[in-house]
């Protein structure tokens, strides 16, 4: 892999978000994500395969070590950080529609509960696979959810509670989403999930983390 | 009605670095030097944030209900399930308890979020975790050595949401404090307001134990506070 796109890679894995950065101290002083990106275009590499073959692969690592607990909420959201210093160069290629996402992901922490930190991360894990992410913030209303599903007919939809109580609220959401749109794949997640409450309520797919997430939505976005 | 009510500073409490740490996850793996930088800064800018309000309300005669594990207290019948009904059955008196970090720190943790300083407010909601449950360890250690001097023993503390006692059942909780205790209240869904906050209660009597470890009742195997409450005692043992 060309040299460049193999440092991003690496930067955006390690959180290295630019030359100035002081993490991690083993990289200061070396360029970082934001550098390197603009490197890269610079250096006639495409805005997709930048994406794809440095951006993607960063997160992906530091979400499948998240996910075997090799690496907590922090490296994630640093990591998240050096993703987001590099997608600023990419902005005006997806605003030109030269860089395709894989498709748009509809997320929202359900009504009756204000947790966001665990929706949040999930949030920035998907678009740093690819995907645009509208997040619909906290406590959101059913109503909220069928508005803007109705402006993208495409999307993926995720879901998260982090109470039992709130998890109700989870099951009428996905009923009034199938009732109108019976094909909508619905993610769900939250700490007190199980594969067996997806089941029960309808949705199509439980992960208990971000990475889980995203490696079904790369199988169902082919 | 008995009862206690207290407000800390953070300066009462016992805070560190490392309880922070783990309560992130970061038991056997190094914290990196960035994380423990920010934590730091969170500590020291959030002491002033700390607006720790916490306190509890003395039962006597409990009813148990053996067949269905259920707990009677004046109007109030709680649904406490199997495990937490045998640590406490033999309790001759309750403790109803609440305790809050207060608003400001669940507020600026959602400030940084919002303006995409996403780490400094994680750090801010872990500090606040903390901050509350520290507090709550000293309201129950005051009310550990006033039971002793009285020759009774005080349970663990048990909460709504956990080892199948249900959240909803928060209401009935409240219903045995004053209206707003502590300046905490409940939304429709049982969540408690401000968001770093904990409720639950402690059994009483000269039956009761405490038990250094209780999470190997509890089936949370991923747990956070597993890592940090096995840490303390193994640091504590040693
Ligand atoms: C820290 C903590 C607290 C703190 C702070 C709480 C807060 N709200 O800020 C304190 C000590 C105050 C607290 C209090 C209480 N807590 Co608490 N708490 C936790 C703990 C240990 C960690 C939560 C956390 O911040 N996780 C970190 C984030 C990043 O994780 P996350 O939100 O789960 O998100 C991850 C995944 O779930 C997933 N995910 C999330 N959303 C989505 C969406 C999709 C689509 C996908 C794919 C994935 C996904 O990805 C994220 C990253 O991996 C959990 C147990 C646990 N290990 O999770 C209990 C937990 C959330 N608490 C619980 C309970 C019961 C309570 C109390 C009701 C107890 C009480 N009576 O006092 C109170 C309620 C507080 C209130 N305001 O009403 C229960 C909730 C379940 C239930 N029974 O309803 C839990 C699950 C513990 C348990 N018993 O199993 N708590």
């Amino acid at each position: 892999m060309n040299e460049l796109l193999e440092k991003l890679s690496q930067c955006i894995e390690a959180g290295k978000i630019n030359k100035t950065s002081p993490f991690p101290p083993a990289m200061k002083g070396m360029d970082g994500a934001d550098e390197l990106t603009k490197q890269a275009l610079d250096a006639g590499i495409s805005p997709d395969d930048i994406l794809t073959q440095a951006m993607i692969p960063g997160m992906s690592r530091i979400g499948e070590k998240f996910s075997a607990g090799k690496a907590f909420v922090p490296e994630m959201l640093i990591a998240a950080k050096a993703m987001t210093a590099a997608m600023k160069h990419l902005k005006p290629f997806f605003t030109s529609g030269q860089l395709q996402r894989k498709g748009v992901f509809v997320l929202g922490t359900v009504f009756g509960d204000l947790h966001d930190i665990g929706k949040n991360l999930v949030a920035m894990t998907i678009e740093g696979a690819g995907w645009e992410v509208i997040d619909l913030g906290v406590d959101v209303k059913t109503e909220k959810f069928l508005q803007t599903i109705e402006k993208y007919p495409n999307c993926v939809v995720g879901l998260s509670a982090l109470l039992t109580t709130t998890m109700a609220n989870m099951e009428i959401i996905v009923k009034e989403i199938k009732a109108k749109y019976p094909d909508k794949i619905i993610l769900v997640g939250g700490a007190p999930l199980s594969k067996d409450f997806c089941e029960k309520i309808g949705a199509d797919h439980y992960s208990p983390d971000p990475h889980g997430a995203v490696e079904y939505l790369n199988k169902i976005a082919v | 009605m008995q009862i206690e009510k207290f407000s800390f500073s953070y300066n009462d409490l016992n805070v560190k670095v490392k309880s922070l740490a783990l309560a992130m996850g970061y038991s056997t793996i190094n914290i990196p030097e960035q994380v423990h930088h920010e934590i730091e800064e969170v500590i020291s800018d959030g002491k002033d944030l700390c607006m720790i309000e916490g306190g509890y309300r003395i039962i006597d005669n409990p009813k148990w209900i053996k067949d269905f594990y259920q707990l009677e207290v004046e109007h109030a019948q709680f649904d406490i399930h199997k495990i937490i009904f045998n640590q406490i059955k033999k309790a001759t008196s309750i403790a109803v308890f609440a305790c809050t970090a207060g608003p400001e720190i669940p507020a600026k943790s959602r400030k940084l979020i919002n303006e995409g300083d996403h780490l400094q407010g994680y750090v801010f909601d872990v500090f606040g975790s903390i901050v509350v449950e520290a507090a709550m360890d000293l309201i129950q250690d005051e009310l550990r050595l006033k039971m002793i001097d009285k020759g009774v023993n005080i349970s663990n503390r048990y909460s709504p949401g956990y080892c199948g006692w249900m959240v909803s059942e928060q209401k009935k909780l409240f219903s045995l404090l004053p209206e707003n205790f502590c300046g905490i209240s409940l939304t429709d869904s049982c969540l408690m307001q401000p968001i770093k906050s904990v409720s639950g209660i402690i059994g009483i009597g000269t039956e009761i134990k405490f038990n250094q470890y209780t999470c190997n009742m509890c089936d949370m195997e991923n747990c956070l506070y597993r890592n940090l409450h096995q840490q303390e005692l193994d640091e504590k043992n040693n």
